[in-house]
């Protein structure tokens, strides 16, 4: 017994000696979280990280059998679904688990905004959170057309088609995009390398500068708790109090992927055709409904412009706001706070109104 | 067949009785495991003298006692209410098997209750000593209520000799009713650790709260060691031809045919095995962070876990209400030849006297829909026949009844999971040309409307009930 727990120590001190353990246990036990009201936003981002975890583990797992070719790429899903053990899990797992990520950085990310994280000195933690929004779209966006059905292959057709209208690069950047003027082959091949190689090394890049700026500024706290007096702001530690909270909301969150997966396996429609009509009321993820649906109410001509053009226009208008945000609400002034709440509940709400509208029409 | 049929709409009457049911099962095996929590935690509070558990406890069984008493009361009786009009056959069945043990149920379950009436209004009225023992009355009657029910509920999954000798003990004693008690016993444990956490959580007295919660997460402890065991136990002994169900499913989850109980069993798992992890890192390793909102996702996390099992457990006796016995339509399996032979319109009380109202054919295919389908499938709701039905026209449909006639596993897939249809081919015929209208429906058809009632009472329930 007592050899058996020197051996543990000893270990433990090597390990220490090497990796800095205990700097790094004393770091976690001095790194404190505020309680408030609002606190449980701040296991937002400990979700996301948990659900990406799970998209990169199940993501290698699916590279195993899935084959990026236009002949290939639907069939090998297909076998996948129905002769692979636990596949359909696993593939369903990783298909829910984006869609539910996707759902939680929207939370996470209008929660830090409404607590004012964006403000000096988090406006980094801030811009790499938002290009990291970006890219899971952008994972979305890629990752909907590999299974190669007819509902991704139109859905992405008319994504593509709008990117193309975009000003400057837009056409450009479809084409880069398609690997021509259609969708084939070297879409297919460059969404499945963007999906793959691109995206994840950005995310890992950015989460890691994320991440290092959440521990050197610690976690924000919203305008009311910092007016408190020292005596009453009550904090707990990261480790071990916050962390063990931690851990049972990820299984919390885990418990209701499982439902997902389990109840509503992710399915897969008949493969694409490229020369067929497409689908009747073929709609994007629920994550691109509001500007899908925005794009519908926009006339075809807007003056000297064309439509879907001046409708993305008005949207990037509109959400470079939130890149703008830091330079205009610093704290300084209570009236651009008021007014910079009012454009994030405005933007909030449009997209919440835009999406179940886009979803219903 | 002997019985009127009672239609419910959209939802389907097997969900009626499901949703009473789980709620039902949810505070019954909260008084189960909660008589015993109590017994041992006055126990504790008496042996180590300490007010603060006496008076824990004094807040927590009046929580305990409403929720039971009346609610279980409740729910109990909708349950005998939803069986009796959904499956009168089945019902009939299980009463004329089990009157005694049924009279012996209710005996206790009245005993049950004067005694957590006496219990919570006898706080500080007698002594100690006595109100332990009122606490050790109440968890003996909670746990007798559950001795006999768990005989008739395992017996209609495996009703063993009782299919040769009709002996109703030998159905009660049958081969999974000790690992079915023993795994009740544990997840009732369990529910009552879980509540009692909920009710820990709130305590004010930090001291008290931290020893509290960690010993409420005690009493998780034996359903994660012995339940695994148990549970095999009990898979063991259920019939071949469910495990040949459970291992299809699994074959097939991911085309989803037949797949319904394996994701059942797998939600059972994941959740089970969260249970565990959950009761690891949250009261045991962290109490003081154990809050009251952690909780109750806590107990939704158990109860879930409880509905999805017993759920799953529902689904093994598939398409039986007794196994190998009473289809879940009220068909008796040894009547099936000679319903079919003869005709099922020329068996049964009330079907007969129904067909002989009508003359369409339409009309009698779809009383033969309501009497041989509709325990399990309704037209356009919970496993809608207008969806399953999709394009097929009436030749299809009646190619696809003639399969689902046949009583040889090599000639009907689906007799694992759906009863044969009992009826003669002119009757399969009728219903083919019901389940036609329903996806094609420009003449409506329905018994009991003006088309097809009968001068004289009608002997089927009207779809607006």
């Amino acid at each position: 017994m007592t050899s058996s727990t020197n051996k543990g120590c000893s270990l433990v001190e090597w390990l220490d000696a090497r990796l800095g353990l205990h700097d790094a246990l004393k770091f976690a036990q001095k790194k404190q979280v505020p309680v408030h009201k609002h606190s449980v936003w701040y296991y937002m981002g400990g979700i996301a990280l948990m659900l990406m975890a799970i998209q990169v583990a199940t993501g290698v797992l699916l590279m195993v059998y899935y084959q990026p070719g236009l002949e290939a790429a639907h069939s090998s899903i297909l076998r996948l679904n129905s002769s692979v053990d636990f596949g359909w899990f696993f593939r369903s797992l990783h298909s829910w688990g984006a869609n539910v990520l996707i759902a939680v950085l929207v939370f996470h990310l209008f929660s830090a905004y409404f607590m004012k994280a964006y403000r000096q000195p988090r406006e980094f933690t801030w811009y790499t959170g938002l290009i990291l929004m970006v890219i899971a779209l952008g994972f979305g966006f890629t990752g909907y057309l590999l299974p190669w059905d007819d509902v991704s292959f139109f859905a992405t057709k008319i994504g593509l088609d709008i990117a193309s209208k975009m000003p400057v690069l837009g056409e450009f950047a479809a084409n880069l995009l398609r690997g021509g003027h259609n969708i084939g082959q070297a879409t297919l091949s460059r969404f499945f390398v963007i999906h793959v190689a691109v995206l994840p090394i950005l995310t890992l890049g950015l989460l890691g500068i994320h991440l290092l700026m959440v521990q050197v500024h610690g976690m924000s706290e919203p305008a009311f708790f910092k007016k408190l007096d020292a005596a009453k702001k009550t904090y707990e530690k990261f480790f071990p109090n916050f962390l063990l909270k931690d851990v049972l909301v990820w299984l919390l969150a885990l418990n209701g992927l499982a439902a997902l997966v389990t109840l509503c396996p992710w399915g897969l429609g008949p493969e694409a055709d490229p020369f067929g009509a497409a689908p009747v009321g073929i709609k994007p993820e629920w994550y691109f409904l509001a500007p899908f649906q925005f794009l519908k109410l926009v006339p075809a001509q807007v003056g000297p412009f064309e439509g879907e053009l001046f409708g993305a226009l008005m949207m990037i208008v509109i959400c470079s706001g939130m890149a703008l945000v830091p330079f205009y609400d610093k704290g300084d002034s209570p009236e651009k706070a008021r007014i910079a709440t009012f454009y994030g509940i405005v933007l909030l709400l449009g997209i919440i109104v835009f999406t179940i509208w886009g979803a219903l029409s | 067949m002997n019985y009127p049929v009672w239609v419910v709409p959209y939802l389907g009457s097997g969900w009626i009785i499901g949703i009473i049911a789980i709620i039902h099962i949810y505070l019954s095996h909260f008084a189960v495991g909660g008589g015993a929590f109590l017994a041992i935690t006055e126990g504790l509070a008496y042996k180590r003298k300490d007010e603060r558990i006496y008076e824990y406890l004094r807040s927590h069984s009046r929580f305990f006692m409403i929720l039971t008493s009346v609610s279980g009361a409740v729910t109990g009786v909708a349950i005998w209410w939803a069986i009796s009009l959904v499956n009168p056959d089945g019902t009939a069945i299980l009463i004329q098997n089990f009157t005694l043990a049924w009279a012996l149920e209710y005996l206790f379950f009245v005993a049950e209750l004067a005694t957590i009436f006496v219990y919570y209004y006898s706080w500080d009225r007698i002594s100690k000593e006595a109100h332990l023992k009122l606490a050790k009355l109440y968890c003996f009657m909670s746990i007798m209520t559950l001795v006999i029910i768990n005989g008739i509920l395992t017996f209609m999954l495996t009703p063993g000799e009782w299919i040769h000798s009709g002996y109703w003990l030998h159905g009660f004693l049958n081969p999974t009713y000790f690992p079915s008690l023993i795994m009740r016993l544990l997840i009732m444990f369990a529910i009552a650790g879980m509540y009692a956490l909920v009710t820990s959580s709130k305590l004010q007295d930090e001291e008290l709260r931290v020893m509290m919660v960690k010993y409420c997460a005690k009493w998780l402890v034996p359903v994660l060691l012995i339940g695994p065991f148990v549970a095999w136990w009990f898979i063991a002994n259920i019939p071949q031809a469910t495990m040949a169900n459970i291992f299809t499913g699994i074959q097939s989850s991911g085309i989803g045919n037949f797949s319904v109980l394996a994701r059942t069993l797998y939600l059972s798992f994941i959740l089970s095995g969260t249970i565990l992890l959950f009761a690891y890192f949250g009261p045991y390793l962290n109490p003081r962070g154990f809050t009251f909102r952690i909780a109750i996702l806590f107990l939704i996390c158990g109860l879930a876990a409880t509905g999805s099992t017993e759920y799953m457990r529902e689904l093994l006796r598939k398409p039986y209400v007794v196994y190998n016995y009473v289809y879940c339509n009220g068909v008796l399996k040894s009547k099936v030849a000679e319903l079919q032979k003869d005709g099922f319109f020329n068996h049964g009380i009330w079907a007969k006297a129904c067909a002989a109202q009508t003359t369409d054919d339409a009309a009698k295919g779809e009383l033969m829909f309501r009497y041989q389908c509709m325990s399990c499938h309704t037209t356009d709701g919970y496993r809608s026949m207008k969806k399953l039905l999709g394009e097929r026209d009436e030749e299809a449909i009646y190619g696809f009844l003639s399969m689902l006639k046949e009583t040889d596993p090599e000639k009907n897939q689906y007799l694992g999971i759906m009863p044969p249809v009992a009826a003669q081919d002119g009757e399969l015929k009728q219903l083919a040309k019901y389940l036609y209208t329903i996806n094609h429906s420009s003449s409506a058809i329905n018994v009991g409307s003006e088309k097809s009632e009968p001068k004289a009472a009608v002997p089927v329930k009207s779809n607006a009930i």
